[in-house]
């Protein structure tokens, strides 16, 4: 290969490069994207609680919280849920202070604020009941990413589908992590220690 | 009452080590508080102590519409609640119902469920004879 060939290949490949960075400039920013789906979970809200009166989500801030999505007609994984949270704040050891546990419904249309109290009650600790119009409550779900579907049951009876995840925010309500019913208690409690640290 | 001389002697064909039938024992039977008109889980633990498999079919009992054995699954994030069909009970192994998973759905019942209260839950069986048990509603503390 004599010099000038050299230098045309050179050429040749400053050229490629430069397209390479051109075309890479324009490609839409694909990796920033994640981040901000971490930042937008969660958001400020206005929901019901169980007293009847509205109940603005700055009245949460301050202090974590752990939000679970359920409805007062599950049976099953929804208490287990909330029993776990109230199992892990008390593992803590630092008081029912340190943890807001808040349980928001997904069927508004059967808990109203009397249901959704009373079930929270069922807990032996304080949990958070709230609930609000199908409108609000909709408005919620999208902000967390929650999926909810009603499945009819034999007996004209509905149940609900819906995101089992608990949504662990800290105290200025930012989406921290999710707890999973799959994850064993001791990973769940190094979330929530890291979390109210 | 006409079947106590049946499960009588049951116990003792099982004790002559002749039987080789399944041998269910049902304990731990318990169940969390509700409210108003919703439904209540009952957790149980079910042991075929015998030589062959069984299959748990139904449960039922006076304290609610309906008794039904369910499941649940965990797809994509997602809990879905469905009717289990028969639960297999092999051979000389344990099911152990715990929450977040297989459950005995108690739909319409009488009066909610509260701490301390007991009541019959009968299970019933491909095999064998019906088990009735006695379910304990148990607070936060107790479960």
């Amino acid at each position: 290969m004599t010099g000038r060939h050299l230098r045309i290949a050179l050429w040749v490949l400053v050229a490629v490069a430069a397209l390479g960075g051109i075309l890479l400039a324009l490609q839409p920013p694909a990796p920033a994207s994640r981040e901000t789906g971490m930042a937008t979970i969660g958001g400020p809200f206005s929901l019901t609680g169980s007293d009847g009166q509205p109940f603005p989500s700055s009245r949460l801030s301050g202090k974590p919280a752990a939000i679970f999505f359920g409805f007062t007609n599950c049976p099953d994984v929804c208490p287990t849920t909330l029993s776990r949270l109230v199992k892990l704040r008390r593992q803590l050891g630092r008081g029912d202070e340190a943890l807001s546990i808040v349980f928001i419904t997904v069927d508004p249309e059967r808990d109203g604020p009397a249901e959704v109290g009373s079930y929270a009650a069922l807990f032996g600790a304080p949990v958070i009941g709230l609930t609000g119009s199908p409108a609000d409550i909709e408005r919620v779900k999208k902000q967390f990413g929650v999926f909810s579907q009603k499945v009819e049951q034999p007996g004209g009876n509905y149940s609900v589908d819906h995101s089992a995840s608990v949504f662990l925010m800290d105290r200025d309500s930012r989406f921290i992590a999710t707890l999973s019913p799959e994850e064993g208690d001791a990973v769940a409690l190094a979330k929530i220690k890291r979390l109210v640290a | 009452m006409t079947r106590a001389p049946a499960i009588l002697a049951l116990l003792l064909l099982a004790s002559c080590g002749q039987a080789d039938g399944p041998d269910i024992r049902l304990s731990n039977a318990w169940a969390r508080p509700t409210i108003g008109q919703a439904p209540g889980a009952v957790y149980v633990t079910i042991d075929n102590q015998g030589d062959t498999p069984d299959r748990l079919t139904g449960a039922f009992t006076d304290h609610a519409a309906m008794a039904m054995v369910h499941q649940n699954e965990m797809v994509d994030g997602v809990v879905r609640m469905r009717m289990a069909g028969e639960i297999n009970l092999p051979a000389h192994d344990r099911i152990e119902m715990r929450p977040g998973g297989t459950h005995i759905m108690l739909e319409g019942l009488r009066a909610p469920l509260r701490t301390g209260d007991q009541f019959d839950l009968v299970l019933k069986f491909r095999a064998s004879q019906d088990q009735p048990i006695k379910v304990r509603v148990l607070g936060p503390e107790g479960q």
